[in-house]
Formats: structure tokens, sequence, C-alpha cells
């Protein structure tokens, strides 16, 4: 591993920072700034790895948010981000987003999140609202929390998602977050989500590879 | 516009509820007979193929590249491909052609070939090849045990029922991953009480599921996919010759396998090519064939929801099975998975196997509440047992079950629950208290049973795993425990890893041990009065439905 001097300067401050902080880090800061409106995403260039432990990385599929606009059951990606957003930032962890152009897989976009995270877990999202919760030493195909039935997945329950993102990313274990089973999500939802999927596709560049994204909500 | 109240109810209707889409060839969503599929052509240098449905050799993909090194005949290949596609479709329908020169046909069409063949037929000369050309000539049925709980007692004892009922192949998984081991134990056991010589499969992650093979807690395995694009075949980490290998795995220690693939994964993973399902299913057929495998499982299975939203999606699923037939795969047909909310359409997809029969007509009945079928539910269950024997019945159809009493019903579950006790005893296993056996006995489904200590259980799988625990322990406990009729039911399907004959395609076993296939078994039909017909004695039974009147009781 090769250190340079920005990182140990920050391996510094996280230790001092360890050190005040009492109690551990588990308790709830509830800090969520107010984002009412739509998102609108800029692209920043090619995404960092990150060196502070309190994030989480968001990995957001190429077609999320511009492209396309809405999941499987027209829920708005402006809302589901917003959402997983908060969850995330309840914990007092900062939530980082990145757009993957490589692959629209959900467990290797959130896989790769991960591995670029300054505390090793990221999130993969993709346009039809797959979501999951990954982990950086984890199996690509494997993953800390997923969430296959996007139809049942509602906006508390994003926000919750990124709840427990951020307390994985504080070394918690928590539950995991409740899973529904419908068997009749398939023969309602499954041909959208191939449509869904085939039009996140259209949209990879593996030239461009994962951006850095600024959100705004207005 | 003032509504039509007509139109308001059909609104209401099920069916609307299906998430129907409109065809989208450019990303493969599109059933059959795709704009972007290839031309049939092949071309032959050295002995060598160098050109395949008008791709040339250096510019095949990996699945193209396997086909044509080990698959195609190149001794007759451009003989049959010469042969104009519609003559063929009639050769394979065709009562006076008969299926041996049908199956020497298969491996001498390319797969852009098999699907324009298949294209001209509808679904009636479908069904009519498949009751010809299918390998086993006893079509026979397969289902699916599991539970939410994965409650190791309630999947013994529905093991048991389903084994009476009928079933020659019996298949779980798990709610959870770690319960695996148990659940293989739990329906072999349950399945060797109610009918020694049922196969039985635990379908999880390719190494786990190997390794419970090795062990003896399974007796066949299906659970290992295939794919028709090298893209999704990527995605998944693996390749055509991967997949070879862990196929000879099974085969060297003596198990039965059939690998997995339909139409519709390739479009729901995104990676469709622009092609349609039937021809990337066919070349999956084909990826099969070459790596000696003797069986498929397919007609779309866990993707079904996908081509039964498109335009002859249902036609498509019928056809992918016949492909299979064509190339002398076993095929387990399908019919496994919820593809609609509409009891007419999964009557009308059914039917397209139950009537000419395959070699497994569902590949997942369940066997147990929908509720609790952890293959994300089958399309019929337990509660449709009766309206599948009466359409036996109107039909003088085996579609692999027979009717049975209450009676026996209720004691076969007991003594399944009661052996797979005396096994978790003897194994070292979490107690099955009286209780859960008498809750197993008379369940309809897990929320009839007490809840099991998942991590008491956990820790119980894993000091038996850890032990080095095999079947052979099982058998020992069983033994011992008076359960001798059992016990040399689950010796004898560990013995047959030895004898070999079971890997033959399309392999089931009588009660006697006595083992079915295409080999002693073989599929002669050629017109009526030829080929299967339910025996005497099977239809006395299928007659019988408890629920049916007789006319000297009436009126007395």
């Amino acid at each position: 591993m090769q250190l340079n001097e920005d990182a140990i300067r920050q391996i510094v401050v996280d230790v001092l920072s360890g050190m005040s902080d009492q109690g551990g880090n588990s308790e709830t800061k509830s800090y969520s700034p107010d984002r009412s409106g739509n998102m609108v995403l800029r692209e920043t260039g090619r995404a960092s790895e990150g060196r502070d432990n309190d994030e989480v990385v968001i990995a957001i599929g190429p077609a999320f948010g511009n492209k396309l606009s809405k999941t499987m059951t027209e829920v708005s990606h402006s809302e589901i981000l917003r959402e997983v957003m908060a969850g995330i930032e309840e914990e007092g962890v900062k939530a980082r987003i990145v757009k993957n152009y490589v692959t629209a897989d959900v467990g290797f976009m959130g896989h790769q999140a991960a591995q670029i995270s300054g505390s090793g877990i990221g999130i993969g999202l993709q346009s039809k609202g797959t979501i999951l919760i990954h982990q950086k030493d984890l199996n690509p195909l494997a993953n800390l929390e997923l969430f296959p039935q996007a139809p049942l997945v509602d906006l508390p329950t994003y926000r919750q998602i990124g709840k427990n993102a951020a307390r994985y990313a504080k070394g918690e274990n928590p539950e995991p977050v409740t899973t529904k089973n419908d068997q009749m999500a398939r023969p309602k939802y499954q041909a959208i989500s191939a449509v869904l999927y085939n039009k996140e596709v259209k949209y990879l560049d593996p030239n461009k590879k994962v951006v850095e994204i600024e959100v705004e909500f207005k | 516009m003032k509504r039509s109240k007509r139109f308001e109810i059909l609104d209401e209707r099920p069916v609307h509820q299906d998430g129907f889409i409109k065809e989208w060839p450019e990303a493969g969503l599109i059933a059959m007979e795709g704009p972007e599929d290839p031309k049939p052509s092949v071309h032959i240098e050295n002995g060598k193929i160098v050109e395949l449905d008008g791709k040339k050799r250096e510019d095949f993909d990996m699945l193209d590249q396997f086909i044509a090194d080990h698959t195609l005949d190149v001794d007759i290949i451009e003989d049959v491909m010469a042969q104009d596609s519609r003559e063929l479709a009639h050769k394979i329908v065709d009562v006076n052609v008969s299926r041996d020169a049908v199956k020497r046909l298969g491996l001498g069409m390319t797969p852009a070939k098999v699907v324009e063949v298949i294209g001209h037929m509808n679904v009636v000369e479908m069904m009519f090849a498949v009751q010809k050309m299918r390998a086993r000539k006893t079509p026979s049925n397969q289902c699916h045990v599991t539970n939410v709980k994965d409650h190791p007692a309630l999947l013994a004892a529905d093991a048991a029922e389903a084994a009476l009922r009928g079933f020659d192949e019996l298949e779980t998984t798990v709610g959870i991953v770690r319960y695996a081991p148990s659940n293989a134990i739990s329906i072999m056991v349950g399945g060797q009480t109610g009918r020694g010589g049922v196969l039985t499969q635990c379908a999880v992650e390719e190494a786990m599921e190997l390794e419970m093979g090795m062990r003896g807690f399974t007796a066949y395995a299906e659970t290992v996919s295939v794919y028709g694009t090298e893209q999704v075949f990527v995605d998944g980490d693996d390749t055509p010759w991967s997949k070879s290998f862990l196929a000879s795995g099974y085969a060297s220690r003596g198990l039965k396998m059939r690998y997995t693939s339909g139409t519709g994964s390739e479009a729901e993973m995104g990676f469709a090519d622009g092609k349609s399902m039937l021809y990337l299913e066919a070349r999956c057929l084909y990826m099969t064939k070459g790596a000696g495998v003797q069986g498929i499982q397919n007609g779309s299975i866990s993707c079904v929801g996908v081509p039964g939203a498109v335009p002859s999606g249902v036609r498509a699923m019928l056809a992918e099975n016949l492909i299979a037939m064509i190339l002398d795969l076993e095929c387990a047909s399908g019919n496994d998975q919820t593809f609609t909310h509409s009891r007419t359409r999964r009557t009308a997809r059914m039917l397209m196997q139950f009537l000419p029969g395959t070699d497994f007509i569902f590949s997942g009945y369940s066997a147990v509440p929908n509720y609790d079928n952890m293959f994300a539910g089958s399309t019929h269950d337990v509660d449709d047992y009766d309206d599948y024997l009466t359409l036996q019945r109107d039909l003088k159809v085996n579609g692999g079950l027979v009717p049975v009493d209450e009676e026996d019903v209720i004691k076969i579950r007991n003594k399944g629950a009661k052996a797979l006790q005396a096994v978790f005893k003897e194994l070292g296993m979490p107690d099955i208290t009286d209780e859960e056996v008498e809750a197993a006995t008379y369940a309809h489904g897990s929320k009839d049973m007490p809840d099991r200590d998942v991590r008491e259980d956990f820790r119980g799988i894993e000091d038996m795993l850890n032990r080095g625990t095999t079947g052979v322990a099982i058998v020992q406990a069983l033994e011992k425990n008076g359960f001798e009729d059992v016990a040399e039911n689950f010796f004898n399907l560990l013995k047959q890893r030895i004898a070999g004959d079971y890997l033959h395609t399309s392999a089931i076993f009588d009660e006697n041990f006595h083992c079915i296939s295409a080999v002693n078994d073989q599929n002669d039909y050629a017109g009526p009065g030829t080929g299967y017909r339910v025996p005497d004695e099977l239809w006395e039974k299928l007659k019988n439905i408890r629920f049916a009147r007789d006319p000297e009781d009436i009126g007395e």
C-alpha cells in the first residue's frame, strides 16, 4: 500500500476525531439538508478514491436521473436519491454520488462504489429502482443487503437502506432492512424491468468510466 | 369518453394485472422470428466449420466456437442445411419419419436453421412433434418442496406426500442460504419415505450444490445455468468450458445432472444483441449438447415474465422444449414459475406440455402452497391438485400424478417427519419435537408450523458439516431407529451413483429402483396406437378421483 502525504494527514484527522468522539460513533446525528424540487446532475470528472471514512458512495446507473427519470413503478429518480441521501446523512455520514458508465449491473455497480468509498461501503442504484448495499471486501456477486424486487421498495424503505449503509460505514452491524416478497411482482413487472434495463445499458460508455456527480435539487 | 360497462369489467380481470409489452426487437424483446436473427449458413474447410450462421470463424464468439467444434456433426451438416426448412419441419411432425431419423437431423442444423424450421410450425404441430420427439416414452413430473421457514419437519412431510402423489423428482431451495444442507437432507429422507426411488435435489449456489451432491444429501442437480450471448455468460462469471467442467464433476461422481436455460434471460440481462429469444435459447441448447450433458430444464423458467409479455411468447416456450428434444436432450419443460395473474393463461400455457407429455411436464409443480414456494411461486400448487387430477381424468392423460386418500397422506406425512426427527437426533442436529411432527403431519403450509430457533439450527448444521457427515450416517440413523424401509431406500439411492444407470438420458426410478430412461424406455411414437398409452392399471387409478360419486349410492 502506498501512503502519500494527504492520506497520512487524513488518517491523523480520523484518529483525532475518533478520540474526541468518546462514546463511539454509533449515535445518530440528525443532519438532513432540505432538498425540495427536482434534482439536477452535473458530471465533474473522473471519480476519485475517497479518503474520508465517513462517506458512503452511491453509484447510479448510466441513465439514472437524466436519460431516464422514473422507475418501473413510476417513482421519480429525484425522490429516490433524495431519500437514500437523507438516510445516509441522518446517521451523520456523507453521501457521495458517482455515475457508473462501465456496468449497469447493480451488483458490480455497488461493488465498484465500495472500492472507491472511503468507508468501504457502497450502494448500487439502477434506473429501474433496484438497489443494494455492498462492501469493499466482498465478492462482486455477494452483497450486504439486496432488494431484488424493486417494485416493492417504497420511499421510506429507500431512506432506511441509506441509513443502514451509513451504519455499516460506521462499523455497526444493523438489522437488515425488512424485504418484501410478492410472487405476483414477476408477471406484473418483469418485462417492464427488461425494457428499462435495456434502455439503461444503451448509455453505457466504457471510455467515460466512473464519474463524480454533483447533485443539486431545485 | 363515457365508459362502456363491459370494458370497465374487462379492465378489472386478472389478466390486466399482467405486464404486457409490445415487441422491441433491438433489445431482444421479441420471442421468435427476430428481424436481426442470422440467416442459416455453414461452410466447412478441411473438416472444420469455418462459417456458422453468417459469421466467419475469426468473428466467432465463444458460443459459436463451442458449438462449431463440439456440437455440430460436420459429416452431415452440409446435406441437412441444404434441405428446405419447411421440408425439415414436415419431417419433424410426420409420423412416418422416425424419432431416430429426426434426431440425426438435429446435429446437422445450425441454431439459426433449427429456429427457422420450428418457425414454420404452429403450436398444435409443435405439440405433435413433442409427443414424438421427447426422449423417454413414459411422461413424468417434478415438484418443488420448500417453505418460508425452511422448517425441516414440514419439508420432510411435504416431500413424503409429494412422492406418494407420484412426482418422480423433488426439488428444494432455501429461504436462508445456510439452511441448504438441512433442506436437502429433509426432502431426501421425506422423499424416500413417500416412495423409494424418487430423485431429490437442492438448488443453491453451484459450489454448495456440488458439495451436497458429493456428500450424498442430493441425488441430482439442475441449477447449472447457461446463456445465449457471450456477454451474459461473462456477467455470470462463466464460459461454456467452465460449465462443461462442472457438468463433468457431477458425471465423474455418478450423479445425474442437467443444465438450465430459457428464453428471456439475455433480454432481461440487457445483452440480447438484438436477437430473438428463441434464437438465443437455441444457442444454449446446442452448447448444452456439445458439453455432453444429458438434459436441460427450459421453457423460460425464471425469466418467464419476459417472453410471457410479448406476442408468441408462450409458443416460443413450447418451441424451446421441442428443440431440446430434437437434440435428444432430456427436457424438464418449465411451467414452474408464476407468469400470470390469469388462471386461464396459466392452464393454457401448461396444456402445451401436459397434452403431448414431456420428460418432466413441470420443472417444479408446487407441492407446497405457493406462499411457501421459495422459487418465487409456481404456476400450479397444492390447492390445484384436484383440478389437475380432473384434467388427467377428463382427457385420459398421464400428467404424473395419481389420486390419493387423505388417510394415506396423513400417515405418510407423519412417517416422513418422524424419520427425519430420528435422523436429526442421530446427527446431533437441534431436536425436532413431537409437537413439530404433529403440526407437520396435518399442516397446509408453514403458517401452521411453530418457528424454529434459527441460530441453533445454523449451529447444528455447521457442526454436522464439520464432522464430515455423509449420506451413510443418515442411512445408519434411519436403520437404528426402526425406519429400515426408509434406510434401505436411502441406501439404494446412494448406490446408484456407483451403478451409473441413471446418468443415461431422462432417467428416473420406479419404486423398485428399476431405472427408466431413454435407453430402456425409448419413445417409439409412430402414430395412433403407438408410443405411450396410459396403461389400464394406471387408468383405473386416474379415473377414481375421490370426489366422483358412485351411481349405485345416488338416491339410495
